[in-house]
């Protein structure tokens, strides 16, 4: 189920990033998508009942959630933003040279 | 210290420095940035004698045959194309030296060019899926701003475009990575190799192979999620133009695709993926070679070119037979070397004449003979006339395809030849023969360092057929050949059980 | 080393030299250049004597002569010889003289390699470098003979593509890339589709319709020497010599592939012949001549009897003797008179005696006229379709009907020819005899009548010398069956020529036309002359003719333009959709991702 949910989120950023003509939402729409996708990595990593992977006293015996996706996610949060400012940026200066936010009036390169 | 952390920690710390010391004096910039590929291009060429390696990142030894650090591999399919990116690499930056006066910020381009070999490298080496990841979007996000970095309206807009579309490509692949782990609860590539054998390949697997398919198939530029490319790849600068086609789509795309389809998931075998990987191929070949005919501009011909001959590598390997693996293989190859040249050629022609469009070109091989002579060795090379080296991946290609009982796509591959040996002679027309324009009457041949790489280049067109005789075919392309072919060897190699 | 690798390695090497000799000093490349070509021409002579001569890499038999590729070698050696005696004079003061004759001597090197080898693999190398020297030697005719070159090797490297598929096929077939051993029979689709990739490259290079269309464009811009060289002697030696090897060695003809090679033949000789008859220029006029005859051996060779092929190939040497010859006299017109039209020349035979009579030789030769030696040729190639008719062909009279009728025709184009150029009355821009000397220079009427020399011989003592010591030898098993008698051939000769003037006055009734007499003395003017140029203008307005004529013109037949009119209505198509808007895109993306999972995943 929840993995659906993360499906369902994922579609929506698609949505953004399919039908928005505005730049910044097409972005937000590709974030959407990252997020989604980190999301479902670390629902992936949950285990029934765990607790946090930490080991300490009394717990060493405990079900832990496994750690892995947690710190890739972390990894690809980053990443994630990296993106989206590079393509922030990429949008300020779009405004500047073309003077629109609009995805259809942007398409100098084609054929 | 082992050898072959270098690849990625050398270009890494040289992207560190050059911000940092960049400003210092004006020729530092270029010192650094050589000194760093040149090193590389050293490493590379001492990797071929290596044999297989692996490196165990902070020593961490498998725990119950189970390995849990970070795996850094040297096999032979790697040593081939740490071989391609950094000879590439090292005649791009040593072309960039004189073209990139141009441009106003050396020292950020640098990093930013350095930033992205270090992302192809750890991408080739890395042992495990997300490192996979991470370090292609090193190298991807390098390119993003790369293709934008002259931040004129069309520059911009290709960059968009191109990181719009590699960023999908990227969730694409960030999926199939978490499902594989779901699948098999590790991210070492052997590891899961292993696993997945074990397993069986099963529904899940398709599923996750077609998710990497599409996404890497994005990076890679295949029909028919090329379209960023023709965009992207002209925008650029020349020397990133010659690396993001000769290179980068190679490293991210094709190299990716085969390393987690054939060794990873274990697909190597399964006909219809094979099958689906010829179609595609085919696709891009016929697509991108009818477009490549209808350009007018230099650049954009040659992006869709790149296209067309990525077709034919995908062909190659979708034939699964150890010839068509071979054919790939030399072909991806000889296609860093001659797209590479020809894409410094159209630098050449646009640093002397500001100008890219085919049209109003003609007759610069008067006035550019350098120029002239090894655009025309790169576009015979590319067309396959013998005894350039494209003439023989061409010809195993084909020989390949028939082998395979694969007739169709045997012809479709000698008609795609035809037509790319057409444009080729048309750029060969428009630009370099014919009547001197007017407005080139007093253009001059470019500068020395940009001559020098593009003739190291154009021997390595003439010369790379000397890779098939039986001797040095043994020590570069065997190795490689065999590691796709025998897939599914990869876990029991690495993990020496 | 081996014998056979000299006639490889002197070529590249002396041509590597001739590139890199600063330009100060051209007479020593003019000098090593020359020395090539006669070093290559030795070891022709050399090889040709020893034969059979054989050269083994690691037990496989990679270089051989046999009596077949033996005097095509002395015939390349020879002409690469003459080619660069002749460019010595016609090209000096040109620009890229270095590159001209580094191209020419590696075509010489390229030429024997395609001879000599035996492993299908290096055929190819060989012969597809023979295509971009071949692209680079037209390119040395400046500017405007870029399209020309870009259409020959469009055309000529395309071919080599398909050479491979075939290549491929044959080896996936036999296992094998050794010519020597292998022969295929041609059952089923992948042999036949084989062997026609195979005689498709070389029609394509000897100019077999309908890969024809380069020569004629070629000759026009690319220097008379190369045209001499290339496209009218060595690629028909390359030509037909392949196709002689795969129809007589590699496979095992049967009726359906012989009579398409007869239908191309025959469609070859009375197609481009019809089109010499109206050409206003001497190196078109030539052009279409040289690929008119190509028409004939590939009918000989079609016929699949040993008369047939032996007259097929021996017309092949006969032909690269006189038309080259007869280019040479065209480029010693130009040379003199800067003009190859023909409506600007004439009344040269005063001034310029000896091209006038090599020129005639040659022209008598390539008309098929006793004594000379394509009439020899074309004369066994007419007993091979007769006997094809004993061995039950139905269709024969129509072949031999379509070789005779050619000749005719081939005669009437170059009575006309030879009017408009030599005889007649001088045209304002032909030269005054200034000076003494209006002939050319020693060096280039040398080569010139070298070759009209050897038409004479070739035909008079035709059987001594060239059959018997060239072709009898490469292709066994040939009896005349008592057919060698002169006096039927040229009866039927006579008949071919009254049907050509049944044409001509055909025409002439319908439409009379009148030219002012030459009264004498007086200058007349221009358009008063009677050139010659319009001889046969009239056929152009005869019924059906006319129609073709005028889409030929408009390249209706033009294998080259009709292909690029489709593929680019595919570009057109490809380049619409690709609009530079984001979202069409990525729903092609996502598209594909659907596709890729309803096919990967559901099936």
């Amino acid at each position: 189920m929840i993995y659906l949910l993360c499906v369902l989120l994922l579609l929506i950023g698609l949505y953004g990033v399919l039908v928005k003509k505005n730049l910044i939402k097409i972005i937000i729409g590709l974030s959407i998508m990252e997020y989604a996708l980190f999301l479902f990595f670390a629902v992936i990593g949950y285990r029934e009942g765990g607790t946090a992977p930490i080991i300490t006293k009394g717990f060493e015996k405990a079900v832990f959630v496994d750690p892995l996706p947690q710190a890739l996610v972390l990894t690809a949060i980053v990443i994630g933003l990296a993106v989206t400012a590079l393509l922030v940026s990429l949008a300020v200066r779009i405004y500047e040279k073309h003077g629109t936010f609009d995805i259809r009036k942007i398409r100098r390169l084609k054929g | 210290m082992n050898l072959i952390v270098l690849f990625v920690a050398i270009p890494l710390g040289a992207a560190f420095l050059m911000p940092l010391l960049g400003r210092v004096a004006r020729k530092i910039p270029d010192i650094l940035a050589n000194l760093a590929n040149f090193s590389l291009l050293v490493l590379a060429l001492l990797a071929t004698k290596q044999g297989l390696v692996v490196y165990k990142i902070g020593g961490w030894e498998a725990v119950g045959g189970i390995p849990i650090g970070i795996y850094l591999v040297l096999d032979g399919l790697a040593v081939l194309m740490l071989l391609i990116v950094n000879v590439i690499g090292f005649l791009a930056t040593f072309y960039s030296v004189a073209y990139m006066e141009r441009y106003t910020d050396k020292p950020r381009y640098y990093t930013l060019f350095l930033l992205m070999i270090a992302g192809m490298n750890g991408v080739i080496l890395s042992g495990d899926m997300f490192n996979i990841f991470v370090f292609m979007e090193i190298a991807a996000i390098a390119s993003y701003a790369l293709v934008a970095f002259g931040t004129e309206a069309e520059e911009l807009e290709a960059a968009f475009k191109y990181q719009v579309l590699g960023t999908v490509a990227s969730c694409f692949i960030l999926f199939g990575i978490a499902i594989a782990y779901s699948l098999t609860g590790t991210l070492n590539m052997a590891d899961m190799s292993r696993v997945i054998a074990q397993q069986g390949i099963g529904t899940p697997v398709f599923f996750v192979g077609t998710l990497f398919l599409v996404g890497f198939g994005l990076k890679a530029a295949i029909m028919p999620f090329h379209a960023w490319l023709p965009d992207a790849h002209p925008s650029a600068p020349a020397p990133i133009s010659a690396m993001l086609s000769g290179v980068l789509i190679k490293a991210i795309g094709v190299y990716a695709l085969c390393r987690v389809l054939f060794n990873v998931l274990g697909l190597g075998k399964v006909s219809s993926f094979l099958y689906i990987l010829l179609v595609l191929g085919t696709l891009s070949m016929i697509a991108g070679s009818l477009l490549a005919l209808g350009q007018r501009d230099f650049k954009r011909l040659l992006a869709y070119s790149s296209i067309s001959q990525i077709g034919y590598i995908i062909l190659a390997f979708g034939l699964g037979t150890p010839l068509g693996f071979l054919g790939g293989l030399f072909h991806l190859l000889n296609h860093a070397t001659f797209k590479s040249l020809l894409f410094l050629n159209s630098g050449a022609v646009v640093y002397s004449t500001g100008n890219r469009d085919l049209k109003k070109m003609g007759g610069l091989s008067q006035r550019m003979p350098v120029t002239g002579t090894t655009s025309m060795i790169a576009s015979m090379s590319i067309s396959g006339i013998p005894p350039l080296s494209g003439f023989w991946s061409k010809l195993i290609i084909i020989i390949a395809a028939i082998q395979a009982q694969q007739f169709i796509f045997a012809l479709l591959a000698v008609v795609v030849s035809i037509i790319t040996l057409a444009y080729y002679l048309k750029v060969q027309k428009l630009a370099f023969f014919g009547k001197l324009g007017e407005a080139w009457q007093e253009i001059k041949e470019v500068p020395a360092v940009m001559c020098i790489s593009m003739i190291i280049l154009a021997v390595l067109c003439v010369g790379l057929g000397i890779l098939l005789i039986p001797g040095i075919k043994a020590v570069i392309l065997d190795p490689a050949v065999e590691v796709l072919y025998n897939g599914a060897r990869y876990a029991q190699l690495i993990l020496g059980s | 080393m081996n014998l056979l690798h000299y006639l490889i390695i002197i070529p590249f090497i002396v041509g590597l030299f001739c590139l890199v000799i600063p330009k100060k000093l051209s007479k020593l490349r003019d000098l090593l250049a020359i020395g090539g070509g006669l070093a290559t021409f030795y070891f022709t002579i050399v090889i040709f004597l020893r034969k059979p001569v054989e050269w083994f890499y690691n037990d496989l038999l990679l270089l051989k002569v046999d009596n077949l590729s033996g005097f095509i070698l002395l015939a390349i050696g020879l002409f690469g010889v003459l080619i660069v005696l002749y460019s010595l004079k016609f090209m000096a003061g040109k620009e890229r003289l270095s590159e001209y004759y580094t191209y020419l001597l590696w075509t010489i090197g390229g030429a024997c390699g395609a001879i000599l080898a035996n492993n299908l693999i290096l055929l190819l190398v060989f012969w597809g470098f023979l295509g971009l020297t071949l692209y680079l030697l037209i390119g040395i005719g400046g500017p405007e003979a870029t399209p020309a070159a870009k259409k020959t090797f469009i055309i000529v490297g395309g071919s080599d593509c398909l050479m491979i598929l075939g290549i491929a096929i044959i080896w996936s077939l036999t296992g094998s890339l050794q010519m020597d051993n292998i022969s295929i029979h041609l059952t089923g689709l992948l042999p036949t589709v084989a062997f026609l990739a195979l005689a498709i490259a070389s029609f394509a290079k000897a100019g077999a319709m309908p890969m024809h269309t380069w020569i004629p464009d070629c000759a026009e811009k690319a220097p008379i020497p190369v045209t001499a060289f290339l496209p009218a002697s060595l690629d028909k030696l390359l030509g037909i010599y392949l196709l002689g090897r795969i129809a007589m060695d590699i496979f095992v003809m049967n009726k359906a592939m012989g009579t398409l090679l007869l239908i191309v033949g025959a469609v070859t000789i009375i197609a481009a012949v019809m089109m010499a008859l109206v050409q206003h220029d001497l190196k078109k006029l030539l052009s279409y001549h040289a690929v008119s005859q190509v028409g004939y051996m590939v009918l000989g060779i079609g016929t699949g009897n040993p008369i047939g092929i032996a007259g097929g190939i021996f017309h092949m040497l006969n032909h690269a003797i006189y038309k080259s010859c007869l280019f040479l006299t065209g480029g010693a017109v130009e040379h003199r008179t800067q003009t190859t039209n023909l409506n600007r020349l004439g009344g040269l035979a005063k001034l310029m005696p000896i091209t006038f009579i090599t020129c005639l030789i040659a022209a008598l030769s390539i008309s098929g006229v006793p004594p000379f030696n394509g009439f020899v040729s074309k004369w066994m190639i007419y007993q091979g379709v007769i006997q094809l008719g004993k061995d039950g062909d139905k269709l024969w009279i129509i072949w031999l009907v379509a070789a005779m009728f050619g000749s005719a025709l081939t005669l009437a184009s170059f009575m006309k020819l030879i009017h408009s150029v030599f005889l007649g009355s001088p045209s304002p821009t032909t030269p005054r005899p200034v000076a003494k000397r209006n002939e050319v220079s020693f060096t280039m009427w040398m080569p010139m009548a070298i070759l009209a020399g050897l038409c004479v011989i070739f035909g008079v003592f035709a059987y001594r010398v060239p059959l018997k010591n060239f072709i009898f030898s490469a292709v066994p098993g040939i009896s005349f069956l008592g057919f060698w008698s002169p006096g039927l051939a040229t009866l039927l000769i006579i008949i071919g020529i009254i049907l050509g003037a049944i044409i001509y006055w055909l025409g002439n009734i319908k439409s009379l036309r009148t030219d002012t007499t030459y009264v004498g003395g007086e200058i007349i003017p221009q358009d008063n002359r009677v050139t010659g140029v319009d001889f046969y203008d009239t056929i152009k307005d005869l019924g059906p003719l006319k129609v073709i004529y005028k889409k030929s013109e408009k390249k209706l037949f033009d294998i080259y333009d009709q292909g690029a009119r489709v593929i680019f209505l595919f570009t057109k198509g490809l380049k619409k959709i690709h609009t530079g808007l984001l979202p069409t895109y990525l729903i092609w993306v996502l598209m594909g991702t659907v596709i890729l999972f309803f096919i990967l995943v559901k099936g």
